[in-house]
């Protein structure tokens, strides 16, 4: 008989992911072996992978500051990896105890981390849902509890997109997920491409077809159309060190070799 | 943070300096490792730390842990990485010394030497342990999530296999959880020795879901699930919905039939009170079939049995049970069998006609001739049309067949028409010939092919067939009339013969079913009783009325030469039975025809000498 649509995902911890290696790109030790034999394969192929993580990273920070300062006060974080120091709730907790936060993730490990962090934390959950069920996600009863949808929400979809393959229509699925938020809602996109770095990002890309999620590397237009339908917010789709820098001096020489494509839009 | 207030050491000469030195820290730590925090409060940690650190080169007596406390809480504000640590030696080394202006105090170089070392010691050993609370937490997570995925696992399949197993409108076992536990308990482990299965079924459930709606149907279904599951005893093992409108009852360790047969009993008696659905009462009557065995009879056996005499129940009236038995099965099978066969039969010309004389009483002449079917079986022998008409009716092969037959028959008396002319066949019609359109039409061709007159033809229908006159059978009655074949009815007497339609039928005659013709069993006198009639009266009016009719009455069943006699002298016209011979191949007719050809050759005669009978 066929396992009915309900039945769980396995914890495979013999493979690795994406979300312990990327802690570990970013200094920290919450990962296993196979991760971190992973995370040096590409480190091999990259070699400032983890310069080009903290780009990443810093830009989810801005990004939620500049929300913040748009007032925003509810985010709904997908692809949120593991809890490292700055996570969405803290930041926006700091400029105001009673904003929210769901954290989504596929990633079991990830997510029960996740939840551990936030015992005690009335405000913030984080929950196991896949980005390409946008329903699921918001309907989730937890969801609901959390975020009031006639107001702003800030969407984050911080170096998880590329993750969803052109068949699993990630346009069509970030729509679905803007459209059921208020006007004033923010999206902000990371994302992952081989336009500045064919040869090694590109090998980069081709390793993570080892983890539990392969990434489909996009190009500017194609990330320009990931934001199809929102008003982008200045200075639009760019590489990620030049999206709002705290000071000229944080951009660097070479902001193309971070490999990432970023961009806010806001819901008309 | 547990910077201390201003400390001793620290004077206004060294604040450029220091400040310079704190800014060149925080760079060089934003270089080496990122922490979410702003510049400013970047800043702020930093030269903090810095303050703590500037104090404890100058401040004496020198308080041990200062270094390592610093390097601990470089690593507690988030700086943990070696590249922090490396860029924080690097600075300190390059910096500070010239800040404080104590490059040339080999006093406080060696101090801020060891407070160096410290501060390493400090930093490894906090990074160490957070490294190690990180690989504790992701490790408890991933003990976690693995936990958590097999209880959803556990509950999913658990649901799945509640799902798999149970019925979701009734929330009754299934037809997999039933045969499962039936397996079980025919399995030897468990220490059960018989077990009977009740098989039940709503009679006529699909009239209520047309009629009431399917919404009312599955309230009804709901609720019968309920009675039944609200029988109580001990050897009931499991109710379950196997499909529809179909119910069954494991019944456990019972003895002999009879116990399954009272649990079925109950069952049907708790459903017979009327059932209410939306104020509306909704009687129902359900059959059952029981079947009941040891054990070593495996499970699947018993489920057909009971499925099987369900069948049974149904077939003999509904609202009622029948208990599977061995005997009633195979000859089902039996027939079922001979009814499989038969197209194939029919193909290869198994199927022939026999022929049973028809005398005139008065004469006692040959005046025609029944034609009845015949099956040379291959392994069965010759069968009668008793064995297989049915089974032909019950599949509408009798229409392929009758047509068969009619042929046959119609080209052997038009051959007999050369040694006795205007011998008449006479050829039953089913009624599913009767109902069909074309019948006048392929009778006119046979009649066509084979040459033989129409009013040669004659052909009988029973009572039932002509008891609910629709319009096709009107319609083909009244064309074969036209074509000028004879009708006339089949075992007149035994149905309900509807005799205004007699009256308004296009007709020839009527054959007398052998009941009337043979004498009655005496009336049981009831004082005050009219007296009835003898046979003889009985049988008078029967012709009369036939004659009056304008029909020509035919007695079957004659079987010795008191009984012509007694016909004759009612009247009555014709006469078939053993006494004038039983069925037999054309031959042996045409044998006869000339036998009384010879022996008679103009016969006028008024006596009744026995039609030469031919016994095979
Ligand atoms: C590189 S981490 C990003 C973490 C964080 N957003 C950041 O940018 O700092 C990517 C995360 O996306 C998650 N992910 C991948 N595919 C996903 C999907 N279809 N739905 C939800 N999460 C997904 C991975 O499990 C991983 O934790």
């Amino acid at each position: 008989m066929e396992r009915p649509e309900w039945a769980p995902a396995d914890v495979d911890l013999s493979r690795p992911s994406v979300a312990r290696a990327y802690d570990y790109w970013l200094g920290g030790s919450h990962n296993f072996e196979v991760d971190r034999e992973f995370a040096r394969q590409a480190m091999a192929a990259v070699p400032d992978l983890r310069l080009v993580a903290r780009a990443n990273r810093e830009f989810l920070h801005r990004a939620v500051r500049f929300m913040l300062d748009q007032g925003v006060r509810q985010f709904l974080d997908i692809g949120s990896g593991i809890p490292t120091v700055g996570n969405v709730h803290e930041i926006a907790q700091q400029v105001d105890p009673d904003a929210r936060v769901v954290y989504v993730d596929i990633d079991p490990v990830a997510v029960t981390h996740s939840t551990h962090i936030l015992a005690g934390q009335p405000n913030a959950v984080a929950l196991l849902e896949d980005l390409r069920h946008p329903e699921a996600i918001l309907e989730h009863p937890e969801t609901r509890r959390l975020l009031d949808l006639d107001r702003p929400v800030g969407l984050l979809l911080v170096s998880v997109v590329h993750a969803v393959p052109d068949h699993d229509d990630p346009y069509g699925l970030i729509k679905r997920l803007w459209t059921a938020l208020a006007p004033g809602s923010c999206v902000a996109i990371s994302h992952v491409t081989t336009d500045s770095r064919p040869d090694e990002m590109g090998e980069g890309t081709r390793l993570s077809g080892r983890t539990n999620t392969p990434v489909t590397a996009r190009t500017r237009a194609q990330v320009e159309d990931l934001f199809a339908g929102l008003d982008l917010v200045e200075p639009g789709v760019v590489w990620s060190p030049l999206w709002r820098p705290e000071s000229p001096a944080e951009v660097g020489d070479h902001p193309e070799r971070m490999s990432f494509y970023v961009g806010v839009g806001r819901r008309r | 943070m547990n910077d201390r207030p201003d400390a001793d050491g620290i004077d206004d000469r060294h604040r450029p300096g220091v400040e310079e030195f704190v800014t060149a820290w925080a760079t060089a730590l934003h270089r080496a490792h990122y922490v979410p925090i702003t510049a400013e409060q970047r800043h702020r940690i930093v030269s903090a730390l810095a303050e703590r650190l500037v104090t404890a080169v100058l401040t004496d007596p020198v308080r041990p842990g200062d270094g390592q406390r610093i390097g601990t809480d470089l690593v507690a504000a988030g700086f943990g990485s070696p590249e922090a640590l490396g860029g924080t030696i690097a600075v300190i080394g390059a910096r500070l010394p010239a800040a404080l202006g104590v490059a040339a105090d080999p006093t406080r170089a060696t101090r801020l030497n060891g407070l160096l070392a410290d501060l390493a010691a400090g930093f490894a050993s906090a990074a160490h342990d957070r490294s190690l609370r990180e690989q504790d937490a992701v490790r408890l997570a991933a003990l976690d999530a693995r936990t958590q995925a097999e209880e959803a696992l556990r509950v999913s399949e658990a649901r799945f296999r509640r799902f798999a197993t149970h019925d979701q409108l009734t929330g009754l076992p299934n037809l997999t959880r039933f045969t499962e536990e039936l397996g079980r308990l025919c399995s030897a482990a468990v220490p059960v020795d018989r077990v009977g299965v009740c098989c039940l079924d709503v009679d006529d459930f699909a009239a209520v879901n047309d009629v009431l709606g399917h919404r009312v149907g599955d309230l009804l279904l709901r609720e019968i699930a309920h009675r039944l599951a609200a029988l109580t005893d001990p050897r009931i093992g499991l109710v379950a919905r196997l499909d529809s409108d179909r119910f069954a009852i494991l019944v456990r360790g019972t003895t002999c039939a009879e116990d399954a047969i009272k649990i079925a009993d109950r069952a049907l008696a708790t459903l017979a009170a009327p059932f209410r659905v939306n104020g509306t009462e909704v009687p129902l009557t359900a059959s059952a079939g029981v079947a009941e065995g040891a054990v070593a009879d495996d499970g699947a056996t018993l489920m057909r049995d009971s499925e099987i005499a369900l069948h049974w129940a149904k077939a003999d009236g509904k609202g009622t049970l029948r208990r599977f038995d061995q005997d009633r099965s195979a000859a089902d099978a039996a027939r079922y069998r001979l009814s499989a066969a038969m197209p194939a039969a029919l193909h290869r010309g198994e199927f022939t006609a026999a022929y049973q004389p028809i005398a005139a009483l008065r004469s006692g002449r040959l005046a025609g001739v029944e034609a009845l079917a015949r099956w040379r079986h291959p392994q069965l022998g010759l069968l009668t049309a008793a064995r297989f008409i049915d089974l032909a009716e019950h599949t509408g092969l009798v229409v392929a067949l009758g047509r068969h037959l009619l042929e046959q028959a119609c080209r052997q008396a038009s051959r007999w028409q050369r040694i006795q002319p205007g011998l008449y066949v006479s050829v039953n019609v089913s009624v599913r010939q009767l109902r069909r359109n074309g019948l006048a039409g392929e009778v006119a061709q046979i009649l066509d092919r084979t040459g033989l007159p129409p009013h040669l033809l004659q052909l009988e229908v029973t009572e039932q067939a002509v008891i609910d006159l629709t319009g096709v059978v009107t319609e083909s009655l009244a064309a074969l009339m036209a074509l000028g074949v004879r009708i006339v009815i089949d075992d007149f007497g035994i149905g309900y013969a509807n005799l205004a339609n007699l009256r308004s039928l296009p007709l020839h005659g009527l054959k007398l079913d052998a009941s009337l013709t043979r004498p009655a069993a005496q009336p049981v006198r009831q004082p005050g009783a009219r007296r009835p009639g003898t046979d003889d009266d009985f049988l008078r009016t029967v012709v009369s009325l036939g004659h009056r009719l304008g029909l020509v009455v035919t007695a079957e069943g004659i079987e010795t030469a008191q009984q012509a006699h007694r016909l004759a002298a009612t009247g009555c016209d014709n006469g078939q039975g053993w006494h004038f011979g039983r069925p037999v191949p054309p031959d042996e007719i045409t044998a006869s025809i000339v036998a009384q050809r010879d022996r008679d050759p103009v016969s006028r005669d008024t006596a009744l000498p026995a039609f030469p009978a031919q016994q095979r």
